[in-house]
């Protein structure tokens, strides 16, 4: 029996081809889009669940009363260390570490490398895999180091590389060989090696090497250090967290303790939640619009079978008439959307190696090849068809099968009629899907464009930025700014200047400011920058008042100039804060003398409000990073070489990484460019779903009422009469569809954008764009498909009674 | 074996109640050759449907051998003419994905015949009705008389106690028609199958051994 279903299924999908390949076409794209996500979301979900003892991993995470007080991702250097030796019963092991960027090089290869000096159980404890080394003692003596197997490659070309040497510089500009003593395999994903995009480390240096470095982990004074627990089986991670407070508030001052409360967070929640569970957020929205778009290609399949019930409706009658029960016939119908279900599934598998780097691309990810995934994968494919197969025949096999014989025997639609409402509620249902999908992909599109078209109240173009070698104390920062100076005789250069910060958002540090004489108590959590006296006028940031930083001559005390925000939040006139001194708490704690008042400049992304900020002297902060070039308009090309051969000059051996200011602003916004990607991706696939459906029914439509179209021919009616009656069931459709898009569409794109403390309105236009696009397009479809009926010579398909 | 009483079905139109059927009553017996014979209109499709159990009077008693099919439920009533009754059509309502092979099959896979029996019971019956060579094609390769002879070996082939015919000879010409019927007066007289037949034709009507008259829903001659 069931051989006799598929038999017949396959011969009728055979038959009717267009039915068939629309049908399977739509749900194979869906099916494809959804095994994207699904593999996408399995990806992001089993980061750090490969770690040995996951269950018991966490990371110290520090709340601050005032967010622009300090990193939440950090905290001091040794309270890992500290928990670990006062409550062994509790915790198992710990782990720190202090990243580092710094030039390492391997004879003519050189490059700037995110380095990660921590404690040298790491490996043991997470259970990372070395190709080559120890794991107990690989991460013990000074001056060696750990590299993953993708940097043996890039700095040797082979994996084998345990007894080699590779040079790192330190911060002053030193350098040493460290010898390697581990070759790690690929990490699975996981927050120690991956912690977030600025700490991509692939070179792993013991803790007692970080002295080379001038840093230190073991001191309360550093609140900058990553810290790690292994917790003990049934250890509770909320005691361990008030314990952790109570270690702190021992060994910090009262001022600051009362500032910061640290607590735990699993690392297998971790990924997910961090950075405000921004990727929790964007696996809720690709999920949805994953099931959206698969609930639109069960939509058409539903839709195309019980339009085409009027062909089968003899069928249906001579079954029954032979002996065939109701059950028998839903089976039938069951098998035929199980087997079309089946085929999309093996196109779709097909679609995904075909589209693969196409979506690794959209979702900055690497996903798997098809033959990477287990048998046991496969089987849930399997099941999923199967069960996608039912989900989409159920409901067309109950209307069909539930046809009086009779009337089906005479081909009579009898109760068939009353299912034109809800089959076109469904037609409603995906064009209104189709038009918040692309709605919302306009809306993102424009404030994508706008993060990059808004004036940011400073000057971004023709700047490239590159990182300099540390050297941080009074000697280095003379150097540094005798190179800033030797890059800004260069003709081609309009400015340059040496600073810590770029407005990339990436801040150094806060601090607590107060006005001299008043106490900290009053004090303001601002943003210090460390800025050279030509960080304002390369980048063009306006000042509302005073002088630039070392123009004010004569001041013994150190300089520095504020934005607008950070004079009313120290409730301060910008026009009459010249002359105000201010004392800041850390940073040694040094007064400085405020020269000016800059405008208010979008230093970070658009997300935050601009906060209060201190651009301080970088010679009284003693700290650096970039240097920032901006170039006069000219042949870009030509001017970057000429920086390369300058560079390469003054400093030789060490790599020229630049970065126009451009580019690292559109990584500050790599989430929307993907989610702007994928809404478009999103925005084609429903589309195309919802046309291919048009055109479906549209062909459906023509042949049941080719007789009435002869019928109108012959009385007399032009051409455009009978497409305009085909049209006009369509744009009644859409215009429903639409009216109830806008207000959804609106309502998701409000609460999206709200997230912005910057953002466009949302006006009429990306809702009357999409309106209009789906109108034209559909409207086009429907008027090519049936012009050929409308010009057919009427006598033919009168005769067809 | 058929036993109707009083049998009406109407249908309404607006206001007016429309009879389709109008105080039947009627008796056939095991091994009849009945011939429904009226103008279009009367009501002779109607009444074979109800006699076949897919459609239902709206008032009036029928029996089938022992059963009150006016009190059966659809189920019993499916269970009843699935297993006692052959349909033929005037239209042959082959299935048009299936081979012919395949078509006079179905039916014994509604009612859950061993594959192995299906076997031979299809193969005889391709044999008795010499199309063998024809088993792999489809309907629409075949002529309409071998189409409608494909259908009556797969109304056969359930070994039913009746078949009922509604114009079998309609869409066939003259020759055809006379080999149909031909066949049906063999299957009567030497199979004893019991057969009702719907037919315009006198000369059809002539194979049967008894012929009913039908106007406007009534019975006009028995």
């Amino acid at each position: 029996m069931i051989k006799q279903y598929f038999t017949i299924a396959w011969r009728s999908l055979a038959k009717n081809k267009m039915f068939s390949l629309i049908n399977i076409f739509g749900l194979a794209a869906g099916i494809c889009f959804t095994i994207v996500i699904v593999a996408y979301c399995w990806l992001q979900l089993s980061v750090n669940r490969d770690l040995k003892n996951a269950d018991h991993q966490y990371i110290i995470q520090s709340d601050w009363k005032d967010k622009n007080a300090g990193f939440d991702l950090a905290t001091f250097g040794p309270l890992a260390m500290e928990m670990r030796r006062q409550y062994p019963e509790l915790v198992k092991n710990y782990f720190r570490f202090d990243g580092v960027t710094s030039n390492v090089s391997k004879n003519n290869t050189a490059f700037r490398e995110n380095i990660q000096i921590g404690d040298s159980q790491m490996i043991e404890m997470y259970g990372f895999k070395l190709l080559q080394g120890n794991p107990a003692t690989a991460m013990r003596e000074p001056f060696s180091a750990v590299i993953t197997e993708k940097q043996a490659i890039k700095y040797f070309g082979r994996k084998d590389v345990l007894g080699e040497s590779i040079t790192i510089e330190s911060f002053n500009g030193s350098k040493k060989e460290f010898r390697i003593t581990g070759v790690m395999k690929t990490p699975p994903p996981n927050s120690v090696t991956f912690l977030n995009r600025d700490n991509d480390n692939q070179i792993f240096l013991p803790e007692n090497t970080l002295s080379y470095f001038g840093r230190d982990l073991n001191t309360w004074q550093n609140q900058h250090i990553v810290g790690y627990l292994e917790l003990q089986p049934g250890a509770n991670a909320k005691r361990v967290g008030e314990l952790m407070k109570v270690t702190l508030s021992s060994n910090i001052s009262p001022d600051l303790a009362s500032q910061v409360r640290p607590y735990l967070v699993k690392l297998t929640d971790y990924h997910l939640g961090k950075e405000n569970a921004s990727v929790k957020k964007m696996l809720y929205t690709l999920a949805f619009i994953a099931l959206f778009i698969l609930g639109m290609a069960i939509v058409n399949f539903i839709n195309l079978s019980i339009s085409k019930a009027s062909e089968r409706m003899r069928e249906i009658g001579v079954r029954k008439v032979l002996g065939s029960s109701k059950a028998a016939l839903i089976a039938q119908f069951l098998s035929e959307s199980v087997l079309i279900v089946f085929i999309s599934t093996v196109l779709s598998v097909g679609l995904y190696a075909f589209l693969r780097p196409y979506f690794n691309g959209v979702l900055n990810t690497e996903l798997p090849e098809v033959f990477a995934y287990r048998p046991v994968q496969f089987f849930y494919l399997f099941v999923f068809a199967l069960v996608l197969g039912i989900a989409a025949g159920i409901y067309p096999a109950f209307i069909l099968s539930s046809l009086q014989s009779v009337d089906s025997l005479k081909g009579r639609l009898g109760s068939m009629q009353q299912n034109v409402l809800l089959r076109k509620a469904l037609i409603i249902l995906q064009f209104s899907t189709a038009a918040i999908v692309l709605s919302s992909a306009l809306l993102i599109s424009a404030q994508v464009d706008y993060f990059f078209s808004k004036d940011l109240g400073y000057n971004k173009d023709f700047i490239v930025t590159a990182q300099m070698p540390r050297n941080w104390n009074p000697e280095g920062i003379r150097k540094v700014e005798q190179l800033r100076d030797r890059f800004a005789e260069l003709p081609i250069v309009q400015n340059a200047t040496v600073s810590f910060e770029i407005p990339d958002g990436n801040i150094s540090g806060s601090s607590i400011i107060y006005r001299f004489g008043q106490d900290s108590s009053q004090g303001i959590a601002a943003q210090i920058l460390s800025v050279d006296k030509h960080y304002l006028d390369t980048y063009k940031i306006p000042l509302s008042a005073g002088l630039n930083i070392d123009n004010k001559a004569g001041s013994l005390l150190n300089q520095m100039v504020l934005n607008e925000s950070a004079c009313r939040a120290l409730k301060l006139d910008p026009q009459q804060a010249a002359g105000q001194r201010l004392r800041l708490v850390g940073w040694g704690g040094f007064v400085g003398e405020i020269v000016g008042v800059t405008k208010d400049i979008n230093f970070g992304p658009l997300q935050q409000k601009i906060a209060p900020q201190v651009y301080a002297d970088v010679k009284t902060v003693n700290i650096y990073r970039f240097i920032s070039i901006k170039l006069k308009a000219g042949n870009i090309p030509d001017e970057i070489q000429t920086l390369q051969n300058k560079w390469a000059s003054l400093l030789p051996g060490t790599p020229f990484e630049y970065r126009f200011m451009d580019e690292m602003l559109a990584k500050t916004y790599e989430t929307e460019l993907q989610l702007k990607k994928a809404a478009y991706a999103a925005t084609v696939l429903s589309i195309a779903i919802v046309l291919l459906g048009v055109i479906g029914l549209v062909a459906q439509n023509v042949s049941k009422r080719a007789r009435e179209i002869g019928i109108r021919k012959v009385l007399g009616s032009s051409i455009t009469g009978i497409i305009t009656l085909f049209l006009k069931e369509f744009i009644v459709i859409i215009i429903i569809a639409c009216l109830i898009a806008c207000p959804i569409g609106y309502l998701i794109m409000h609460r999206w954008l709200s997230d912005y403390a910057y953002h466009v309105a949302i006006n009429a236009v990306p809702f009357s764009i999409s309106v209009g696009i789906l109108l034209i397009v559909t409207i086009a479809l429907i008027a090519l498909q049936t012009f050929k009926t409308a010009i057919a010579n009427p006598v033919k398909s009168i005769r067809t009674e | 074996m058929i036993r109707l009483e009083h049998i009406y079905k109407w249908i309404n139109n607006g206001a007016a109640r429309v009879f389709l059927l109008k105080d039947v009553s009627l008796t056939i017996n095991e091994g009849e050759f009945v011939s429904i014979m009226g103008p279009s209109g009367s009501g002779k499709s109607t009444l074979l449907n109800v006699i076949g159990m897919l459609d239902q009077a709206d008032e009036g008693n029928y029996f089938f051998f022992d059963d009150a099919v006016h009190q059966l439920k659809e189920k019993q009533r499916a269970k009843l003419y699935k297993k006692n009754i052959g349909f033929v059509f005037q239209a042959y309502h082959l299935i048009d994905e299936l081979t012919v092979y395949e078509n006079i099959e179905t039916p014994l896979l509604y009612h859950d015949v061993p594959s192995a029996e299906r076997k031979s019971l299809v193969a005889d019956m391709l044999d008795r009705f010499q199309i063998v060579g024809k088993k792999d094609l489809f309907p629409s390769q075949l002529s309409g008389g071998q189409q409608q002879l494909v259908g009556i070996a797969r109304a056969l082939i359930i070994k039913p106690k009746i078949i009922l015919a509604d114009e079998p000879t309609g869409n066939l010409n003259s020759k055809q028609g006379e080999e149909i019927m031909e066949l049906f007066s063999q299957l009567n007289q030497e199979q004893g199958v019991t057969i009702i037949q719907v037919t315009h034709s006198e000369k059809n009507a002539a194979y049967g051994s008894r012929i009913i008259q039908l106007l406007d829903g009534m019975i006009a001659e028995n």
